[in-house]
């Protein structure tokens, strides 16, 4: 993962293109990993992001009675 | 209770002719066609059944729920659990959005989930821009499922543009 490479202005080191590609490709990947799960798994993930979500929503705003994790199973 | 609940409560609707068609649009659409978004809520676009007059009502919805034990929290249902949302058909295009959907299989519920294409021109109404609402069109265009000839045709069809 070392590939950096000197470029641009200054002396502050840049990554390479291939590693900034690399970067954007394990993205990817990584989405249509998430694209193909089945549904039920899509559902509690959702579930989790609400509940990760949730104490830093109550910090920013005055929350919806109905802005809150679901108590169900996925 | 489970997601599937809810959705089995969807087609009851159906079935009890309280709702003459139906199809899940919003965050949760996209979660069954691309991955996992962070959403509270359930929203469905709903047909009314023909014969409920010039004036849309959501009463006979509210009157359902009740009966059926679902609390109603200012805009939404509680169905199973699952804070839901019904929006009659506002449009020419949520006519097709609703018309058009696929019914996708969601733990042997069959589930209506809008066309991602037509989530991206729902989402480009003028009326319904937010920062939010772009981010998600932007999450939809580069997703490589998106069949790009048919939102073209969409948007063309409705006036609207990326």
């Amino acid at each position: 993962m070392g590939s950096h490479s000197e470029s641009g202005t200054g002396s502050r080191s840049r990554p390479s293109a291939e590693f900034v590609a690399k970067l954007r490709q394990g993205k990817d990947e990584l989405r249509r990993d998430r694209e193909v799960l089945p549904l039920p798994e899509k559902i509690r993930q959702v579930i989790e992001l609400q509940r990760l979500q949730y104490p830093l929503l109550t910090r920013q705003r005055t929350l919806a009675s109905w802005e809150r994790p679901w108590e169900i199973e996925p | 209770m489970a997601f599937a609940d809810t959705l089995r409560a969807l087609n009851n609707m159906k079935a009890e002719g309280v709702i003459e068609e139906y199809a899940i649009v919003g965050a949760l659409a996209i979660v069954f066609w691309t991955e996992p978004v962070a959403t509270y809520d359930l929203d469905v676009l709903v047909f009314l059944p023909s014969g409920a007059g010039p004036l849309v009502s959501l009463e006979s919805i509210y009157h359902w729920a009740s009966a059926h034990g679902y609390q109603a929290d200012r805009e939404h249902i509680l169905i199973e659990g699952v804070p839901t949302q019904f929006l009659p058909s506002p449009s020419k295009l949520a006519d097709e959005a609703i018309e058009t959907a696929e019914t996708l299989d969601y733990q042997g519920v069959p589930t209506r989930v809008t066309l991602p294409e037509y989530l991206v021109a729902l989402y480009l109404q003028p009326e319904a821009r937010t920062a939010k609402r772009r981010e998600r069109v932007a999450m939809l265009l580069d997703w490589r499922g998106l069949n790009r000839n048919r939102l073209d045709a969409i948007l063309e069809r409705h006036g609207l543009s990326l």
